[in-house]
């Protein structure tokens, strides 16, 4: 019984946080972030905001779909990272040309000659892998090369 | 509003004492402030314990020890900051003069009994998606080195001097000398930062007596008044604690220099947070010692050695002596009073008058940090 349990979450995985992104499908070409507008100043944010902590007004947030392209602002590869993390990885602080930031792992960075400035895009990722197999998602971004 | 005074102090070697209990750490350094300062346990009004991770009533459990009870005993987190904080605490109640003489413990255990260290708890999403402290400030040392040119030797002559000055503290955790050579070619931890560029794992515990200005002398023909006690908490950044400058460290100094009616220029000797070898360069900056850009020639020039133009971290700072979170702050003030009373030992920094105790803590998504805590002391 427990083998078979461990064998299941072996091919199991959960988002890092529930409600932070939407995966590419029929409707959508590309995975996008779940954020958050204000109705008011149009600003977007990533992860959604309860109310605006720019105006400090509430009651002007609506949940907004938010585009993943953007660039390296800085960056680091770490070789020791905690248990369960990739060793190593590329992490990076993220720019997004629709307005929000973040700090986020990169995929494909292997020989991409990472640098500051380089155009980047969001996929939904492996961010860490639980003791017994799960795999937890989340945003990751990828060089783009061809530009 | 009464001047505040530091009394006493009194510290614990740092390092990893995985046989030691945490009460017994920080009460060992309680009493021996206690015992410096000549002050009787039932005169303390109040007192204030920073940590992080030591769990509820921490500083009840400490002065109990001693027979320390009844008083208001204040328990505060702010990560890195907690010592800092708690030295704020103590210095706002005696000048509103809710108290004549007050103490601040600081302290942290975090090395196991059965080896090892124990796990910190990350509910922070930057935290769970993989940005650990050394990869913050490897994307901090990447913004400066592109920005300004900064190079790795510059950055790891901040550990080199820190681990030379630890040689003369018997307190510091690490007790060998390195140099550029072996900083460069330690194992990698988050590229730029080696290894020997992050601050160790470690244990120990501190405290200061802290006393209004109508006490302190009955105690202390020679007290070091605090000029100014500022803390500041962060604010809602685009990048959060990636940037090649310090706007928590910039405002929390300027208002403590505000405060004290001194500059950076007055500062002869400064504890300063420096948990990797490049935030001791953008604070160099952050705190007025040299211009935007060039904290890597500060360095590189002797300018942050004991004898130079500002003694940066002569106690060996984060780097060399260790960094047991809430113990930090408080730490930084007891070198500090021991520095300005000239009995700093075989790491004093000659004639000094002027003090700053710099501390920054707490990694939280979109701001830079939790808190900023910033002490200038005058002998």
């Amino acid at each position: 019984m427990a083998e078979s349990v461990a064998s299941d979450a072996a091919t199991q995985q959960r988002p890092i946080r529930p409600g932070l992104f939407v995966e590419a499908g029929e409707t959508r070409a590309r995975p996008r972030l779940l954020g958050s507008r204000c109705r008011k100043t149009g600003q977007l944010f990533w992860p959604a905001e309860r109310m605006n902590p720019v105006t400090h007004e509430s009651g002007t947030m609506e949940p907004a779909e938010i585009e993943g392209g953007g660039h390296i602002v800085s960056y680091t590869v770490v070789q020791r990272g905690l248990p369960g993390y990739p060793s190593p990885y590329a992490i990076a602080a993220i720019q997004l040309d629709a307005g929000p930031s973040l700090i986020a792992q990169l995929e494909d960075w292997q020989g991409a000659a990472l640098r500051t400035g380089m155009a980047v895009r969001l996929v939904i990722g492996t961010i860490r892998t639980e003791r017994d197999g799960t795999r937890v998602t989340g945003p990751k971004f990828q060089p783009v090369v061809d530009t | 509003m009464s001047e505040v005074y530091v009394i006493g102090a009194g510290m614990t070697r740092f390092g990893p004492q995985p046989e030691a209990g945490v009460h017994d750490l920080a009460f060992d350094a309680a009493w021996a402030a206690l015992e410096e300062a000549g002050v009787e346990p039932g005169k303390i009004d109040i007192a204030f314990a920073g940590h992080a991770y030591q769990g509820p009533c921490f500083g009840q459990k400490v002065l109990m020890r001693g027979g320390l009870t009844g008083m208001p005993i204040l328990n505060v987190e702010n990560a890195c900051a907690s010592g800092a904080s708690a030295v704020l605490g103590i210095v706002q109640a005696i000048r509103s003069g809710a108290a004549e003489i007050g103490i601040a413990i600081g302290a942290e255990k975090l090395s196991t009994p059965a080896g090892g260290f124990l796990p910190t708890v990350a509910d922070d999403l930057d935290s769970s998606m993989g940005r650990v402290m050394p990869a913050a400030f490897a994307m901090q040392a990447r913004l400066h080195m592109d920005r300004y040119g900064t190079t790795r030797e510059q950055m790891a002559m901040v550990a080199v001097k820190n681990r030379r000055n630890a040689l003369r503290n018997p307190r510091c955790h690490m007790q060998k000398e390195v140099t550029i050579e072996e900083v460069l070619a330690a194992p990698m931890i988050a590229e730029p930062l080696t290894r020997l560029s992050c601050c160790p794992v470690s244990d120990g515990a501190a405290a200061v007596v802290v006393a209004s200005a109508r006490v302190a002398r009955k105690y202390n023909p020679r007290p070091v008044r605090i000029a100014a006690s500022v803390l500041v908490s962060g604010l809602r950044t685009p990048h959060g604690i990636v940037d090649d400058k310090s706007e928590m460290s910039i405002r929390a100094s300027r208002k403590a220099y505000e405060a004290a009616g001194l500059g950076p220029d007055d500062v002869d000797v400064c504890e300063m947070h420096d948990p990797f070898t490049i935030a001791e360069i953008i604070h160099y900056e952050d705190l007025g010692f040299c211009a935007p850009g060039e904290g890597g020639r500060f360095v590189e020039d002797g300018r942050s050695a004991i004898g130079g133009a500002v003694a940066v971290s002569p106690s060996g700072g984060l780097l060399a002596k260790g960094h047991p979170l809430g113990a930090t702050g408080v730490a930084q003030i007891a070198e500090l009073y021991w520095q300005l009373r000239g009995v700093a030992g075989g790491y004093q920094v000659p004639g000094a008058r002027v003090g700053l105790a710099h501390t920054v803590g707490g990694g939280v998504s979109k701001l830079e940090s939790g808190a900023c805590g910033v002490h200038i002391l005058v002998a």
